[in-house]
């Protein structure tokens, strides 16, 4: 499958991975084109429901990023991220969606690199696991 | 006297409990009755589904579970003027929704065949003369338009007879939008509700009288709960397990809660505590946190269940 057939929604925090974003883009690092990168303040704003939304709307995969640990603008809203993910992992496994559809990782300011190496995995995950079910299982007849 | 209204009520994918909280009216009844009398029920009356007559009003309860479900709940959409939701089946899909998880045969098998309360020495699965299973549970309002829902499990019979009497009467419905921690009684504790462990109810024993319940290391669903109950469950004890549903500021309870979970969890010493731990001690993750509203959520059913 091509890379623009699958759609990826990246959620980034402001402070360390929407800047490690544009250390990538002002590098002229490449990474495939079908992430589509959502900023929010801090990963510790980012709750389940946007995931499962983003799942339900169409998205194959969803990938959050956020400061390392120890960083976080706000002290801790990443650790809350990291155990409420914990729980999003247990319960996409329940609901039968495949390992790796979501998956979240840290990347600083500095690590563009990181960045467009993480992307290139996320999108070649996502593509071997092929589009998600989820959309036409939804409007799927009795 | 002006003309009583018509009302009916029916039964879908569902336990009946509703009208027996519909049955509980007791006084109230006689408030309805005045302005309304009961033209069709199948739980309560003899009636014929060939023979549904015209309503004013048609309480239903359950969601579409088979095909014999959608068949009459489309029947009754034409017959009714307003059609109300009634319990939180006919609402979000209700504890029947957690066969969303598990393929048609798994739970057929389960039920005719592997339930350790089952006598079927020929094992005969039933495929005559029954309806077909869908392919999920789906919520009333999936396959006809509702016109007013009421939740609970069951609802409670004076916010029905309240309901029920708004409607004859043409006067607006006001249902709270606040969450069941606002009527609650018990404590909230001043800098938060962090939690170091979860425990089942039996495994606390008898928890603290005045305190809330999730610092006490309950599962407790009232912060994405309506408060419709009056917060019966808590003030005796019993965490909130969510069958108000959510308030109109939340699209998916379970995933609010585990939101809210996650963070409390170990919130107090954040950097320290293990990220895995909260996961670990939870058991079941859908059954816990979607006890009532599976089908209604934003992924409300498992993804490739044909493949297990």
């Amino acid at each position: 499958m091509a890379e623009e057939e699958v759609k990826i929604v990246l959620f980034c925090c402001n402070w360390c991975s929407y800047a490690g974003a544009d250390t990538a883009g002002t590098s002229r690092m490449q990474y495939p084109p079908n992430i589509r990168i959502i900023r929010v303040m801090c990963t510790g704003r980012i709750e389940p429901q946007f995931i499962l939304k983003a799942l339900r709307e169409g998205a194959d995969g969803v990938f959050i990023a956020g400061c390392h640990m120890g960083d976080c603008h706000y002290d801790a809203g990443n650790y809350k991220l990291d155990r409420r993910m914990r729980l999003v992992y247990r319960l996409l496994d329940d609901l039968g969606i495949e390992k790796g559809r979501v998956q979240h990782d840290w990347i600083s300011a500095s690590e563009g690199e990181k960045f467009a190496s993480t992307m290139r995995r996320v999108s070649k995950t996502i593509q071997e696991l092929g589009p998600s079910p989820i959309k036409d299982e939804l409007v799927e007849g009795a | 006297m002006a003309e009583k209204a018509k009302i009916g009520t029916m039964w879908l994918g569902a336990c009946s409990g509703c009208h027996i909280a519909v049955t509980d009216l007791h006084e109230l009844l006689l408030d309805v009755l005045e302005l309304a009398e009961f033209q069709f029920s199948p739980v309560l009356m003899d009636t014929k589904y060939d023979e549904i007559p015209e309503m004013d009003v048609v309480i239903i309860e359950g969601g579409i579970r088979n095909e014999e479900n959608r068949e009459l709940a489309l029947k009754l959409r034409e017959k009714a003027g307003l059609v109300v939701a009634l319990g939180s089946c006919a609402e979000f899909g209700g504890i029947p929704g957690l066969g969303n998880l598990h393929s048609n045969d798994d739970l057929t098998t389960e039920a005719y065949l592997n339930s350790p309360s089952t006598v079927n020495p020929d094992k005969i699965i039933p495929n005559e003369g029954v309806p077909h299973l869908e392919n999920r549970v789906r919520p009333l309002s999936e396959v006809i338009k509702v016109d007013a829902v009421l939740p609970g499990c069951p609802p409670k019979s004076e916010v029905i007879a309240e309901v029920l009497l708004a409607l004859l009467k043409g006067e607006p419905i006001e249902i709270p939008d606040n969450n069941l921690c606002d009527v609650c009684d018990r404590e909230k504790p001043p800098t938060g509700m962090a939690m170091d462990m979860i425990k089942r109810p039996f495994e606390i024993g008898e928890p603290d009288p005045e305190l809330c319940l999730v610092p006490q290391g309950v599962v407790c669903m009232g912060p994405a709960t309506r408060p419709l109950c009056g917060a019966q469950c808590p003030s005796v004890g019993t965490p909130c397990r969510g069958c108000y549903g959510p308030t109109d500021k939340v699209q998916d309870p379970g995933a609010k809660m585990i939101s809210a979970i996650g963070s409390d969890f170990g919130v107090e010493d954040d950097k320290a505590v293990d990220p895995e731990e909260v996961a670990n001690q939870l058991d079941d993750i859908v059954g816990t946190f979607y006890t009532f509203t599976l089908p209604a959520a934003l992924i409300p059913f498992k993804v490739n269940k044909e493949a297990n």
